[in-house]
């Protein structure tokens, strides 16, 4: 029941190794609410930009015929993690959770875990 | 989205009277030619368009739970994105001077308030957006004419259920309004299917010199434009009307060499 930016700012708070998230809202590219993030992560940037990557793989698994939907997407860099986990909207305007983990402070299983649990609080 | 680096992102404003009502920190409302942006404290707390569905269609459109059952994230994020997207064409440009007025305050329970710059870097944004996608306005607000896909062409899902609304009538806005869905979204959609050649892309109405042959029949205001050509920009239409041979000569010879 936590509104956007608490919950947001519970993802980088209670997540090891968390440098920023955002709730973003996947047809715009409109980031809704960021916490953290800096001049090295510009997350309103990183928001637009990711909606493409979302964009592509919900595109690829229609043109692959895949009944299923997405759960979460993981990209792992030299020294980060970027994790977009998909929200269960029921409307026509899907939103992710975008996550910028530090490598070496991170447990991935874990971060995993508590995006679910913010998914949950959010209510979506 | 600190206020401050949203004002280093750019020197571009969309509303000088926005940001000087901001600073003022005022409370009241702004009256646009396309909608209402209502202030408090000089923040922004609710905005109104003609153009953008308000939350209840969005939720009701949407097939959700009235509002409610909803919860309080989600309710949040219903009225945050109908904030942006009434502002988005609030903030269009309009031919009549804005006006304020002191005081006023919407009828609807605000939402999270948000900065009158975060809301022109949102918008500017979006217009970016849009003509990275496809830059002709023009088919924002003609009637949305479906066009036959090319063989193995195919649309997303929320793009299917879009064409399938469309009746060569409403105009992105209509949809919005028939499917339930932001504004903004819907003509980003109509502007991605116009680039993908899957509605038609009308004339521009520009100020410069007319085509050399009238490209539509324009309907009384209201009407659908109907065309009588493939949709191109007007400026095709003039140098097609006028081909330079010898240009396209050295253009091919150009090519050949290259190749």
């Amino acid at each position: 029941m936590a509104n956007t930016e608490a919950a947001l700012k519970e993802a980088t708070t209670l997540i090891d190794g968390a440098l920023g998230a955002a709730l973003v809202d996947y047809t715009s590219g409109m980031a809704l609410g960021t916490v953290g993030g800096g001049k090295d992560l510009d997350l309103t940037v990183a928001a637009a930009g990711n909606t493409d990557v979302v964009r592509a793989k919900v595109r690829t698994m229609e043109m692959l015929g895949i009944q299923d939907e997405i759960e979460d997407i993981l990209i792992t860099l030299g020294t980060q993690y970027h994790l977009i986990r998909l929200l269960r909207s029921r409307g026509a305007n899907g939103l992710f959770l975008y996550l910028a983990l530090d490598k070496n402070r991170a447990n991935l299983a874990m971060a995993r875990l508590q995006l679910r649990r913010i998914e949950a609080d959010l209510e979506i | 989205m600190s206020a401050a680096r949203a004002a280093g992102a750019g020197t571009r404003v969309v509303s000088p009277m926005l940001l000087r009502l901001a600073g003022e920190r005022a409370t009241g409302a702004l009256l646009r030619d396309h909608g209402t942006l209502y202030l408090v404290d000089g923040r922004i707390v609710h905005a109104e368009s003609p153009v953008a569905p308000g939350p209840d269609i969005l939720l009701t459109g949407g097939g959700r739970r009235p509002r409610a059952r909803l919860g309080d994230g989600e309710l949040e994020i219903c009225l945050l994105g109908a904030l942006y997207d009434a502002a988005f064409f609030a903030l269009h440009p309009g031919s009549r001077p804005a006006r304020f007025r002191y005081g006023a305050v919407p009828r609807t329970t605000p939402v999270r308030p948000v900065s009158a710059l975060d809301v022109q870097r949102e918008t500017l944004r979006r217009r970016e957006l849009l003509d990275s996608v496809w830059p002709y306005p023009a088919v924002d607000t003609a009637p949305v004419v479906p066009r036959p896909a090319a063989p193995g062409q195919t649309a997303g899902l929320r793009q299917r259920a879009l064409l399938e609304a469309a009746d060569g009538v409403r105009t992105p806005a209509g949809l919005a309004w028939a499917l339930g869905r932001p504004a903004f979204h819907t003509l980003l959609d109509v502007r991605r299917l116009a680039a993908a050649g899957l509605v038609g892309t009308p004339p521009e109405p520009g100020p410069p010199a007319p085509a050399p042959y009238p490209l539509t029949v324009r309907e009384p205001a209201g009407e659908p434009v109907r065309e009588t050509r493939p949709a191109l920009s007007a400026w095709v239409g003039d140098i097609a009307s006028d081909p330079d041979t010898a240009l396209l000569r050295r253009l091919r010879d150009a090519l050949e060499a290259h190749l």
